[in-house]
């Protein structure tokens, strides 16, 4: 049988092209979307790694040779005219030349922590076991030989050596456990500072509130004003003991001193008190570099920030995020289900109702840039400015509602979304059959009795989907954050254990925000972007536990109110 | 008097060995006087005159759209969830006009109950489905819930089926169990008045005979009015038969002689089979 040959018509009307199309499609959608992830996931989750710290010589032609002592960074391929332009003296055969960032570290002794480096001209690469990098409370990294310990200027130990013999073992051991102690009493200090003084501090701001307001209202008393000095004194009473704790602390903890040596063959005595965490990555196995990283992933996820963002944790930014959105999901689901009841079951169904369905549908479609600043001006300058002189008149002329804080960007957040929940809501009461309503009608309830008992439980699928729609938006917005009560430091959570424990006009962090104020504010760019893509990893990690945590949720919903089909 | 125990066996041989029933000396349940019924422009019932009643099966047959189901949803006043339906005429419960102004309509659906051609059990438990309507009453007493809620149940021969699973999903439940459930359902409140919208027409064989046998039992305790499309159904069942005719009452009376011996052409055309 001879066989047909399939014209292309043929083909295009068998559908297959448009099986390919289809395909196709959808297979670069999961490709863009696994490559996404996978970059940031790889260049953020990365940055936790111990990596190998090397020592070589590096001699550009024509300038003295110079020792460097880095983490290697990144590597890219450069023209070699380009780097002729910039005045290095390359040979001529050379067309491309491998470039490579280093991380040198050390800011306060060369001024900056990263160089470039022409991988050609890198001689003599070792990985020195002594070596040790160590991370600091400020100036970032430091890398170098340790030379020696001391307690109150005593030297502990000491050694001469940059192998890993007897005496610079034993000198490590000794700065190890000075970091330990240091660590201890820096603890104790953070715990001092930000819990106890913290919470006497605001002890004393509402004295200050009461006492004004008492002024106020013309009922400051003198009895009243014993009474304030007496709760004021006893805090103040507190307080010296704690200062006085603090100064023996201070004390304690700069005992201990350490002398290391530079890359450039300088040597410098610093603090122990400065350290954080001091590690010999070229010495470490496997299995001590995961233990390591976890660490460090564990410190990323549970601490505050240091060196403004670049360094530390993140958790006020997940803590604030989180609880927007939270915040934001208790005051939209309620208005939002509210109105979309009154446009689908007591609003006479007509040009207006259709009008007001169109507006809403549009509202989803306002930049939100557009609800940030009408967050700030109506909400904050005004409902906030009329709270302030209502309500905390003592506190003026600073603003307790009258600035951005968590409320007021809830607020706007919800505004923003509620045209979601209204439309999915909208769409699930019209879905329940007829029968079902007219059946609760029947036994004689009314129409009241019926939403409540029998619609809005069979509806509520629908509601935690435009729940989840909202929050998966919500959760990712920065823009109007930054005009209602994002900042890029915010000195205590909006939850604590002072009264009233929620701080609603208190200003908080965002991952979102964080993202941008560390990739494109901070003061060193370099040391900040390996954080920037494990933020954003974060962020859409927490939203996604979010939209899984309200996802969870509707599957049971949908099970228990399995809809009526016959 | 032995006819009394095999009643379940065979109804219809039951009901014709009875006497004639005489409209005349029925107590009534429900008076329908000159009721009009307009969706928008289109008259859907044309003037109906007829009484319901007490405590007796009243099957209402007709051909699609006459009327049937519209006026069975009068009774109830189901008719006024439609936006463009308009009412005139009276219709009477014990006395009482229905329609009059300021008219409980939820206390009224209450004593007239209704049960819809498709189960429609809610989505929630056996018993809380049979207890729903003593809920919306405001009666939460455990004890008497539950009392309720299982003679509800066994009024409608359910009660042996589901004792064991009150408490799971009446959405597992067949779909004769789910119509007798909403019985179980409407009977729990107690009505006066069932009114049943083709009942069984959603159902197989042996759960619509199910159903039949339920409504004789039933018609000691309430009056009910029955639509239904199946003619040897309202034979079956019913002790008054209505013939609906595109929104006229062509003709009202007792079953047998309705079927037998019908007064009207119409009537007789349609038990006939020579159209509907």
């Amino acid at each position: 049988m001879k066989m047909k040959k399939k014209s292309v018509s043929e083909w295009v009307k068998s559908g297959d092209p448009w099986v390919w199309l289809n395909a196709g499609a959808v297979a670069i959608s999961v490709i863009m979307v696994i490559g996404l992830l996978l970059l940031i996931a790889v260049r953020g989750l990365g940055h936790f790694w111990p990596a190998d710290v090397v020592e070589a010589r590096y001699e550009l032609p024509g300038t003295q040779a110079y020792n460097i002592v880095a983490e290697r960074v990144e590597s890219v391929e450069v023209p070699a005219a380009q780097l002729r332009e910039a005045g290095i003296d390359i040979p001529d055969h050379h067309q491309l030349m491998q470039r490579t960032l280093m991380k040198t570290g050390n800011r306060d002794i060369y001024g900056s922590d990263f160089r470039w480096v022409i991988d050609e001209y890198l001689t003599d690469v070792k990985r020195p076991e002594m070596l040790f990098t160590a991370e600091r409370h400020e100036w970032g990294n430091l890398y170098g030989y340790l030379k020696s310990v001391k307690q109150d200027g005593q030297v502990v130990s000491e050694t001469n050596d940059t192998t890993p013999t007897e005496s610079a073992l034993a000198t490590w051991a000794a700065f190890e456990s000075s970091i330990d102690r240091a660590t201890d009493i820096f603890d104790e200090i953070h715990e001092i500072e930000k819990g106890d003084i913290g919470k006497i501090n605001y002890g004393l701001e509402r004295i200050r509130l009461e006492q004004r307001r008492l002024e106020l209202n013309g009922e400051l008393t003198p009895a009243a004003v014993a009474d304030l000095a007496v709760e004021r004194s006893q805090y103040d009473e507190e307080y010296k003991q704690l200062q006085q704790s603090l100064i023996d602390l201070y004390a304690k903890i700069n005992r201990d001193t350490f002398v290391v040596q530079a890359m450039d063959g300088t040597v410098h005595e610093l603090p122990v008190a400065k350290i954080v965490r001091a590690y010999r990555a070229n010495a470490m196995n496997f299995g001590q570099k995961m233990a390591f990283y976890f660490a460090k992933l564990g410190e990323f996820l549970s601490a505050e920030p240091r060196e403004a963002n670049t360094e530390g944790g993140v958790f006020p930014a997940i803590f604030g995020t989180v609880m927007m959105v939270l915040l934001m999901t208790v005051l939209v689901t309620p208005f939002g289900v509210v109105a979309a009841v009154y446009l689908r079951e007591y609003a006479k169904q007509g040009a207006l109702t259709r009008i007001i369905r169109i507006a809403v549908n549009n509202l989803a479609g306002v930049p939100s840039i557009v609800y940030g600043v009408f967050g700030l001006g109506f909400f904050i300058y005004f409902l906030g400015s009329g709270i302030d002189q209502a309500f905390f008149p003592e506190a003026l002329p600073s603003p307790t509602f009258g600035t951005g804080g968590l409320m007021w960007a809830s607020i706007t957040l919800a505004l923003l979304t509620v045209p979601v929940v209204i439309v999915a809501t909208e769409e699930g009461l019209s879905r329940i059959p007829r029968n079902v309503r007219e059946g609760s009608l029947a036994l004689g309830a009314t129409k009241a009795e019926t939403l409540w008992r029998v619609i809005l439980p069979m509806a509520s699928p629908a509601i935690m989907t435009g729940v989840i729609l909202a929050v998966a938006r919500a959760a990712g917005e920065v823009a109007p954050l930054m005009l209602v009560g994002v900042v890029k430091l915010a000195p205590s959570l909006p939850l604590d254990g002072n009264y009233p424990y929620i701080h609603l006009d208190q200003k908080f962090m965002h991952l979102g925000f964080h993202i941008y104020d560390v990739g494109f504010q901070s003061p060193n760019v370099e040391a900040a972007r390996p954080l920037v893509y494990a933020t954003a990893l974060l962020l859409v990690v927490v939203i996604a536990l979010l939209n899984l945590a309200a996802v969870t949720i509707r599957n049971h919903l949908r099970e228990k109110y399995k809809s009526l089909e016959m | 008097m032995s006819d009394v125990k095999t009643h379940s066996i065979d109804i219809s041989a039951m009901q014709r060995s009875q006497q004639a029933l005489r409209i005349e000396d029925e107590s009534v349940c429900l008076s329908v006087n000159d009721l009009h019924l307009f969706y928008g422009e289109k008259e859907a019932l044309k003037g109906i005159d007829m009484i319901i009643p007490e405590k007796k099966v009243t099957a209402f047959i007709g051909p699609s759209g006459c009327g049937k189901s519209t006026l069975l949803r009068c009774f109830n006043r189901m008719n006024d969830l439609v936006d463009s339906c308009r009412i005139t005429g009276e219709i009477n419960l014990h006395d009482q006009n229905i329609y009059a102004k300021g008219t409980d309509v939820a206390e009224l659906r209450r004593r007239v109950g209704m049960v819809f051609q498709k189960p429609n059990p809610f989505p929630k438990s056996i018993y809380e489905n049979v207890a729903y309507g003593l809920r919306i009453q405001g009666i939460n007493k455990k004890r008497i819930l539950d009392e309720t809620v299982e003679w509800a149940l066994r009024s409608a021969a359910l009660w042996d089926e589901v004792k064991d699973r009150l408490h799971e999903s009446a959405l597992g439940m067949s779909g004769g169990q789910q119509q007798r459930l909403v019985i179980a359902r409407t009977v729990a409140v107690k009505p006066e008045v069932l009114l049943l919208d083709e009942p069984a027409s959603a159902l197989d064989p042996i759960s619509t005979l199910k159903i039949e046998e339920l409504i004789h039992e039933l018609k000691k305790d309430f009056t009910i009015a029955i639509v239904t499309h199946n003619m040897q159904q309202a034979a079956r069942v019913s002790d008054y038969t209505a013939f609906m005719y595109l929104g006229d009452l062509i003709e009202f009376g007792d079953t047998n002689t309705l079927f037998t011996n019908p007064s009207k052409q119409q009537t007789e055309d349609y038990i006939t089979g020579r159209y509907g």
